[in-house]
């Protein structure tokens, strides 16, 4: 595949990220086909938080360059990449806690300056919120919602914008189990409408029921890319995974 | 008695505007400025010098200190909002000690340590403000504007952005904030704000020089907005009036030798700090709960 095969609609090439005397990540091009659901795995300090940073601008790859539908992002800035069609979660949430629900997903949709606004979809954000069960929250603080509910408002922040990437840091961690399906239900409805979604996710639940291919990561190299049940049955990443190498 | 309560509730509305505005970025943005005096100063200043040499207008007076101090502002922010907030805390500390320096050196335009004397009052419409009574006026009608101005742009997008900026800056990048220029803005419509309480004060006094731009000042107004409660509405207001009126208080009291007042309202600001910490540290409106704290 080319650069600019229309079918990826994110590669990494050789990307890697060094902080002072650590090699985060080393080396790793991995492509993200439009519409399909990748999943990141990997034990804790594989790189894989560093690898969305480094997609969204958050982070400036050290060496490598990351393409989006065919054209480099290098350089640009977090808020520009996030424009072009690029989402994310955080694993700590980062919701505007002394702002409603309501405002945090209005928020995310509003541009323009004070002398002219976008016009905000005011129905999209209904709607958004009743699919995540927020609506009846919705002039709650983020601060004083239940954990789970503060999950889901993450989750409605990105579903109210037009991304057609997703890049989902530990969504489902913590969620009861009726949360988690309506949590996994609502990504799979969203991959069906087309959405690109990659997810870093150590729950192996809901890797093997969402993810179309798995990238298996470990001290900041890709070990594995492909099918997530040939993956995972592999004993040498399982040791890895499970922390049993020599 | 009548023209004292008039100088008090002047003075009080030009600090309560440097509350507010500074309340604006810090309190709604959460970012902390230690040169708040400074584009008070500025304001001043410009306000005075197009005063005495162009046009007394209130009008043009106000636009051109709003001007000046908006512009010196974006010239600190720019640079400096693009790294984590601690520079920008140090950046405004450098500009503080810098305007303080220029305030006092550049004579021509400043008057040097001795300041600017004979400030023209200025004219609306062709009237010349002259009584205590049209001051208040003018200074009431200032503090209503900033409100207005600041309340009307925080319960907008721009409101939501600067809290959610304020909130999680990489969430809002992540939102596709543009996170450098809603701050530099914030900061910039803050500083021009605060240049309208500058010119206002200038011609009130129909005198300024720096003593009334230190870093004592800035510090003060920043305590303004921490006693009241920072990121309220009316906290500032209400900061404003508390340190506005505790030294006039303390002068009522018979047993405090005059002397001493000066002494005695540092160990009441002190404690005043430090038991609002303690008890109620989101201010005297913000309530028990810290700002900033889920």
């Amino acid at each position: 595949m080319s650069a600019a095969d229309p079918a990826v609609l994110l590669r990494l090439s050789g990307l890697s990220k060094r902080f002072g005397g650590l090699q985060a990540i080393s080396d790793v091009s991995l492509d993200l086909p439009a519409g399909l659901i990748t999943t990141l795995v990997g034990p804790n300090g594989a790189g894989k938080t560093t690898l969305f940073n480094m997609i969204t601008g958050h982070l400036a790859p050290t060496a490598g360059t990351v393409y989006w539908l065919g054209k480099p992002l290098a350089g640009l800035a977090p808020w520009r990449i996030a424009r072009r069609g690029v989402a994310r979660s955080f694993q700590d949430l980062r919701l505007f806690t002394h702002m409603s629900v309501l405002q945090n997903v209005t928020t995310v949709l509003e541009r323009g300056s004070w002398l002219w606004q976008r016009p905000i979809d005011r129905g999209r954000i209904e709607a958004v919120l009743r699919e995540t069960g927020l609506w009846d929250k919705r002039d709650e603080r983020a601060a004083d919602l239940a954990y789970a509910e503060r999950k889901f408002l993450s989750l409605a922040r990105i579903m109210v914008r037009d991304a057609t990437l997703w890049l989902l840091d530990e969504p489902a961690s913590g969620l009861d189990p009726r949360s988690f399906e309506r949590f996994v239900a609502l990504l799979r409805d969203y991959a069906a409408r087309g959405v690109t979604i990659c997810i870093i996710e150590h729950n192996l639940d809901l890797v093997t029921q969402l993810s179309d291919r798995l990238a298996f990561l470990d001290q900041g190299r890709l070990l594995a890319c492909g099918d997530p049940a040939v993956i995972l049955k592999d004993p040498q990443l399982a040791a890895i995974y499970f922390g049993e190498r020599a | 008695m009548l023209a004292y309560l008039q100088n008090i509730a002047v003075l009080f509305c030009v600090n309560a505007m440097l509350a507010v505005t500074l309340n604006f970025i810090m309190g709604y943005a959460g970012i902390f400025s230690l040169a708040h005096a400074i584009f008070f100063g500025v304001g001043a200043y410009t306000a005075a010098n197009i005063a005495m040499h162009f046009s007394d207008s209130l009008f043009w007076c106000v636009a051109g200190a709003m001007l000046a101090a908006a512009v010196l502002s974006m010239a600190l922010a720019l640079p400096a909002l693009r790294v984590r907030g601690e520079y920008f805390v140090a950046a405004s500390l450098g500009l503080q000690v810098i305007g303080v320096t220029v305030f006092s050196e550049w004579k021509g335009v400043t008057g040097g340590l001795g300041g600017l004397v004979g400030i023209p009052p200025p004219t609306l419409f062709g009237h010349a403000l002259t009584t205590p009574g049209e001051f208040l006026a003018l200074a009431v009608a200032g503090l209503a504007a900033v409100l207005l101005v600041t309340t009307a742009l925080l319960r907008g997008s721009f409101g939501r952005s600067l809290m959610a900026i304020r909130d999680s800056e990489s969430a809002a990048q992540a939102a596709g904030k543009w996170v450098a220029a809603i701050k530099t803005l914030s900061v910039a419509v803050s500083a021009g704000l605060a240049a309208v309480a500058g010119a206002i004060y200038a011609f009130y006094m129909s005198f300024v020089n720096v003593e009334g731009f230190m870093l004592e000042t800035s510090i003060l107004l920043m305590a303004m907005v921490i006693i009241g409660g920072t990121g309220t509405v009316f906290g500032p207001i209400i900061g404003a009036a508390l340190l506005m009126l505790l030294p006039a208080a303390l002068t009522y009291l018979p047993f405090l030798p005059p002397a001493e007042l000066g002494t005695v309202q540092q160990i009441v600001y002190g404690a005043i700090m430090v038991l609002l910490m303690m008890y109620r540290p989101g201010g005297l409106v913000g309530g028990r709960r810290k700002a900033g704290q889920a």
